[in-house]
């Protein structure tokens, strides 16, 4: 899932990075404290070097390499992330003070709830076909957040935020990420991506065609 | 205002009432620096009593010690309240107090200015406090996200209040910004070049450039959320703008939450490293380019709006960790080679190093869209901003407190407090903080007021709730400290640290005009002038005879009338 292989390789590889340069930091802090005992016990003076201009030269361009790689990881693992198939078919997602509204395009087929104290929505997709996702927004700004999928991106009013994937088979949670006021906390909504066959099975049930992505 | 009211020019009047009053009027920039701060710190502890409240509906899953409103209000006065009314006065009132003897002024340029900015920022913090507290008050969070915040969503005078708070304490900060940067570029002591101001007067001067870039921002943007509000017609017209207004401002805003912080670390790595700060010239080279570039990253905060270019500020974002890494080289520079002591300023500017890099590299992390998309408002967040403003700010700001407390108060301060003080403090902020790196992995949103009980945060959401109160009782050991040394007054000698800068060359407390005839400015030939005396005493001393110029410098120094300073340091 491009998400989630654009997430794991820049996280993964830029995590490796952060923990090399945190090990180094604490290393460098080792040998100060080393130093220092070594001078107070052969009481010897702070040293007064206080300029290396050349290995502060040199040390300018390594963190410039190191930089430009993980500019060179962030850019490349953008583009997966964004990596846009063509879609089978599009639901409209739509935020609203405090719930979702799951709208799939093409048919009659719109799933809602209250959230807040009642029952949360469930986005039901199809596994391992390419959809899309329009996101957009009702009334505030909200967040449309899949951790599971390592997927988010804001729903604005007047503006349609789309993204394009195919799901694997699974089941996850999902939250609502931008503070929209008082039931916030409570704008959860419940994914999951069924076999093609089973989801069109779903759709039918719920008043749309009897074939919507099973037979491409 | 007339001849009589106006303390004699080298001594304070003896403390009487009236002259308790003269504090809030006084234009010493000493006074009014100290009124900055003190106030930024009794409002620390206000708002940090409103995590522990927060952290306390959090400690268990589906909790309702508050209300969703009471939640979301004490939410938003903690986040603007620590950002607007106290960790940027921090960093100001920090530099009105400090610049001007570091380069060795006898005032601040323009201190009516300052004390208005003062006042400002006084008025800024009543309207923000009442604006959060009245009953259906500002709940939008410290951004005030258009549309939330507008009449619609927000009504009543919360919010309004609110929009006025931020902007008279960003107005306030505008003008501390303005003649603190004044006062580094016209009123430096002979033989003060830019190049030997000391780094923390170097982190002031580009705090003051981001700040007089970066609030003009905000205050724009509160004028088109005020315009909102008044007139709800356009409604989501505006919504992205805001959102670009408000980060041009957010962003370098951060930074200047940072650098005077770590401006005090480098002071106090310097002074018990016993050894000038290292690569003082990549420095203040990283400063001015970290500065500039700071301008640039705002729209990393938006990624998840879909709407910027997510490779150009990924690209601005990862540069500033250039900048970032030679500040970094520098104070470890600064302690290898040096014979450390570890006073408890210095423990806490130790503490520093590992734990805001936790905050700057996983900000590094989150500068990339595709960990953005997961990271972005998630407790992962959360953790990051709080280990780059406690655990790196607040820690540095720390640093400098017990550093300069002796110099302000010329009271010397429990070590022994003060120790129990950063362990407890350690310990606190890396169990309240760490757990929520998991916890934004795992899908746990920013500014739920709950959480569901079946996600599996309940645990690591305890343990940040404990490490919230281990920090609380390290605050009240803190204050117990200042009461006891208070009480016992065991007084400070002029340098008791053996400090490198001109502000411990005078008086503690500083006299009036900072420098006197008994006190003058010592003889300045780099960022350490009284570090210099120093070496040259003890080259004369070891060196003898055998070397001449040192002895015809050391005779150069006699001349130039630094005795007094020398003598004091012990």
């Amino acid at each position: 899932m491009q998400f989630q292989r654009a997430f794991s390789y820049a996280f993964g590889t830029e995590t490796k990075i952060a923990e090399v340069v945190f090990g180094l930091v604490l290393l460098a802090m080792l040998v100060a404290f080393g130093q220092s005992a070594y001078r107070r016990r052969k009481r010897m003076e702070p040293s007064r070097r206080a300029e290396r201009n050349v290995l502060e030269l040199c040390y300018v361009g390594l963190l410039a390499v190191v930089v430009a790689f993980d500019v060179f990881v962030s850019f490349s693992a953008n583009a997966e992330w964004w990596h846009d198939p063509r879609p089978d078919m599009t639901v409209r997602v739509t935020g609203f003070q405090w719930c979702w509204d799951f709208r799939y395009l093409g048919t009659p087929v719109n799933v809602s709830a209250r959230c807040a104290g009642g029952p949360i929505p469930t986005l039901v997709l199809p596994a391992g076909r390419p959809v899309r996702l329009q996101i957009t927004s009702d009334d505030v700004i909200h967040g449309f957040w899949i951790p599971g999928l390592r997927l988010k991106l804001d729903a604005y009013p007047d503006h349609v935020n789309t993204v394009s994937f195919t799901p694997p088979k699974g089941d996850w949670v999902g939250h609502c990420s931008q503070l929209c006021g008082l039931y916030h906390s409570e704008m959860m909504f419940r994914v999951r991506a069924l076999p093609a066959a089973a989801f069109d099975r779903w759709v039918h049930a719920h008043g749309g065609p009897g074939r919507l992505v099973s037979t491409r | 205002m007339t001849a009589t009211r106006r303390p004699p020019p080298l001594a304070r009047p003896a403390t009487r009432r009236a002259d308790r009053m003269e504090w809030l009027v006084s234009t010493d920039h000493k006074r009014i620096g100290l009124l900055t701060i003190g106030t930024g710190l009794v409002l620390f502890y206000a708002f940090g009593a409103l995590a522990m409240t927060m952290r306390t509906q959090l400690a268990r899953p589906d909790q309702h010690i508050l209300t969703n409103q009471q939640y979301n209000q004490i939410m938003t006065l903690h986040g603007t309240g620590m950002i607007a009314l106290v960790v940027t006065p921090f960093a100001l009132g920090l530099g009105v107090y400090l610049v001007p003897l570091m380069i060795g002024a006898p005032t601040i340029a323009a201190p009516r200015a300052t004390l208005l900015g003062y006042w400002l920022y006084v008025g800024g913090a009543i309207a923000i406090i009442l604006g959060c507290a009245v009953p259906g008050g500002a709940q939008s969070g410290w951004w005030g996200y258009l549309p939330l915040s507008n009449a619609t969503y927000s009504p009543g005078t919360g919010a309004n209040l609110w929009v006025t708070g931020v902007s008279l304490a960003a107005c306030g900060m505008l003008i501390q910004s303005g003649t603190v940067a004044w006062t580094i570029l016209t009123r430096r002591a002979p033989g003060m070049t830019m190049l030997h101001l000391p780094v923390f007067v170097w982190t002031e001067l580009v705090t003051c450039f981001m700040g007089l870039t970066a609030f003009p921002s905000l205050l724009s943007a509160m004028g088109l959320l005020a315009w909102n509000r008044v007139h709800p017609a356009n409604i989501n017209f505006w919504n992205l703008l805001y959102e670009h207004m408000f980060w041009f401002y957010g962003h370098p805003v951060v930074y200047i939450m940072f650098f005077p912080f770590v401006g005090c670390v480098a002071e106090v790595l310097a002074t018990f490293s016993g050894r000038r700060n290292f690569a003082y010239k990549s420095t203040v080279l990283a400063l001015l380019a970290f500065a500039a570039g700071s301008m640039a990253v705002w729209g990393h905060h938006m990624f998840t709006s879909g709407q910027v270019v997510n490779d150009y500020y990924s690209l601005t974002s990862n540069f500033l960790a250039i900048p970032a890494g030679v500040e970094y080289f520098a104070l470890l520079g600064t302690i290898i080679g040096g014979r450390l002591r570890y006073p408890t300023a210095m423990l806490f500017g130790l503490a520093f190093i590992p734990q805001f890099l936790i905050g700057g590299l996983t900000g590094i992390l989150v500068g990339s869209p595709a960990i953005d998309y997961q990271m972005n408002n998630s407790y992962f967040i959360v953790g990051h901003f709080h280990y780059t403003l406690l655990a790196g700010s607040i820690f540095g700001l720390f640093a400098g407190v017990y550093y300069w407390l002796p110099k302000a108060t010329g009271i010397m301060f429990s070590e022994r407090l003060g120790k129990l003080h950063f362990v407890l403090m350690t310990i606190g902020t890396n169990v309240t903080f760490l757990p929520m790196f998991a916890l934004g992995m795992l899908g746990m949103p920013r500014r739920v007021a709950t959480y569901p009980a079946n996600e599996g945060l309940n645990a690591l959401n305890l343990t940040a709730t404990i490490g919230a109160f281990i920090i609380g009782c390290s605050l009240l050991v803190f204050v117990y400290n200042l009461y006891i040394s208070n009480y016992r007054k065991v007084p400070a000698p002029p340098d008791p640290w053996q400090g490198h800068t001109l502000e411990w060359a005078t008086s503690s407390p500083p006299p009036r005009f900072n420098f006197t005839a008994e006190y003058p400015v010592p003889r300045i030939r780099s960022f350490a002038p009284l570090l210099d005396i120093r070496e040259r005493a003890s080259q004369a001393a070891a060196g003898g005879g055998d070397r001449a110029e040192p002895g015809q410098d050391g005779a150069g120094d006699g001349g130039a009338g630094h005795g007094g300073a020398g003598e004091e340091a012990p």
